[in-house]
């Protein structure tokens, strides 16, 4: 088992005058599960194409298991499962022909694994995958990836649009069927529940850029919140790593980074009165830290 | 039956090791009972494993909990493992947030000791005695 299980280096990728990525340089570990989180456009769906050698950056490079992304050889190609949010499956296929067909195609194949991550989902083997709700096709597209014995599992938000209770069957699946423990999983995703229930690890994109590397706890850890009352709305001027403000019945709710300790104190000098602090949820903190437009000193 | 919650102001991993010992302090948990799994845990609250983990060995650190190699996970007899500096250190660190976060509350000292004073009851915490001879 490689050591670096996706390295990436000055990676680019232009549409037209977009630039979806920007001098991306880094390398995530094997093993663990990662979350990849980014607003809509931050990049992370372009960097899993790229990764997969589907589409080709405008300048840098990626490795994934050891091998360029671009040249992929067939063996490290079956090592690499990849779900996404459409679950892009062929639609005229019947499930057991389509378990057929991934069987034959891959040598690691785990049936025991298909079967068990499959059974919660209620799936008839006769049916054909279009007749499928998405539910089923989330979980169909996560047991074709898991049987395969993957060694790399890349998600891309795959979650999206399922009820609570598919939902709960796709974590269960991802995190406790078969043994693909040793399985670094990098998993994409907007909800935030979900990233705190998986994470050991936490990227954060942002405009096309890494913004943050860290465990969950220590991004979570560097966001703080109070209420406070102020004769001007807050700016970045007067409030340093402002992340988010939002007034509430008169009162302000801003949310920092990095706020020194003395931030209260500040708060004073700026003219606010009824301090109060705040918890923050995960989800609340890493949502204001994605909430802000560019890129905030301080961050990584 | 521990709970974790997500949204809630602390991590997952505190929100486990909070949970066994509350239990633990309660009764609910005596001495010799046995916990789930890491997997039979992490598997209840659906999330990663290595986070109960975290949590189990938190509070075996702290004498709380221990792991009998193939056997299971299970709650100790009360002792206390931490030294004197580092139990000073996290009452002192409680009691600063506990402060920082009452003090704009409006309520007096005694209100509020009157309050902390109920919530204590019923834990089985040492006696005054038993805390001079300890550690």
């Amino acid at each position: 088992m490689v050591e670096v299980a996706v390295a990436v280096t000055g990676l680019r990728r232009r549409f037209g005058r977009k630039e979806a990525l920007q001098e991306l340089t880094f390398e995530i570990p094997a093993g663990g599960v990662h979350a990849l989180v980014g607003r809509n456009g931050a990049g992370k769906s372009t960097l899993f194409r790229i990764l997969l050698g589907f589409l080709a950056p405008s300048a840098g490079r990626s490795a994934v298991l050891g091998a360029p992304s671009g040249a992929l050889p067939p063996q490290i190609r079956g090592r690499i499962g990849w779900v996404t949010e459409e679950h892009a499956l062929p639609p005229w296929m019947a499930v057991g022909t389509l378990a057929a067909l991934q069987r034959a195609h891959y040598p690691r194949w785990r049936e025991a694994t298909f079967r068990e991550v499959l059974a919660p989902f209620a799936v008839d083997s006769r049916q054909a995958v279009g007749g499928l709700s998405r539910g089923e096709r989330a979980g169909l597209s996560l047991a074709l990836a898991l049987a395969q014995g993957p060694e790399l599992l890349l998600l891309d938000e795959p979650t999206l649009g399922l009820d609570v209770v598919a939902k709960h069957a796709f974590l269960d699946a991802l995190l406790f069927a078969g043994e693909h423990q040793e399985c670094t999983v990098v998993y994409a995703s907007h909800q935030m529940d979900e990233v705190e229930r998986l994470a050991d690890h936490l990227w954060v994109l942002k405009e096309g850029r890494l913004v943050s590397a860290s465990s969950p706890e220590a991004l979570w850890e560097r966001i703080g919140g109070w209420l406070v009352e102020l004769p001007h709305p807050p700016d970045r001027a007067r409030i340093p790593g402002l992340l988010q403000a939002r007034a509430l019945e008169g009162r302000w709710e801003v949310i920092v980074l990095d706020p020194p300790e003395a931030f209260p104190k500040l708060l004073d000098e700026v003219g606010g009165t009824a301090v109060e602090p705040l918890s923050l949820g995960f989800d609340r903190a890493i949502n204001a830290f994605l909430s802000v437009g560019s890129t905030v000193g301080g961050a990584l | 039956m521990i709970q974790i919650a997500t949204g809630d102001p602390r991590p997952i991993f505190r929100q486990i090791v909070d949970g066994v010992r509350m239990q633990v302090a309660t009764g609910e948990l005596a001495p010799g009972s046995r916990l789930p799994s890491v997997r039979g845990l992490a598997m209840q609250l659906r999330i990663n494993g290595n986070t109960v983990a975290k949590a189990y060995n938190e509070l075996t650190a702290e004498g709380v909990i221990e792991s009998r190699k193939g056997v299971g996970v299970f709650v100790c007899e009360p002792r206390q493992r931490l030294s004197v500096e580092e139990r000073e250190r996290r009452l002192e660190e409680a009691v600063q947030h506990f402060v920082s976060a009452v003090v704009a509350l409006g309520f007096g000292p005694e209100a509020i000791l009157e309050r902390l004073a109920k919530e204590m009851e019923g834990l089985i915490l040492p006696s005054a005695k038993e805390e001079a001879s300890d550690g």
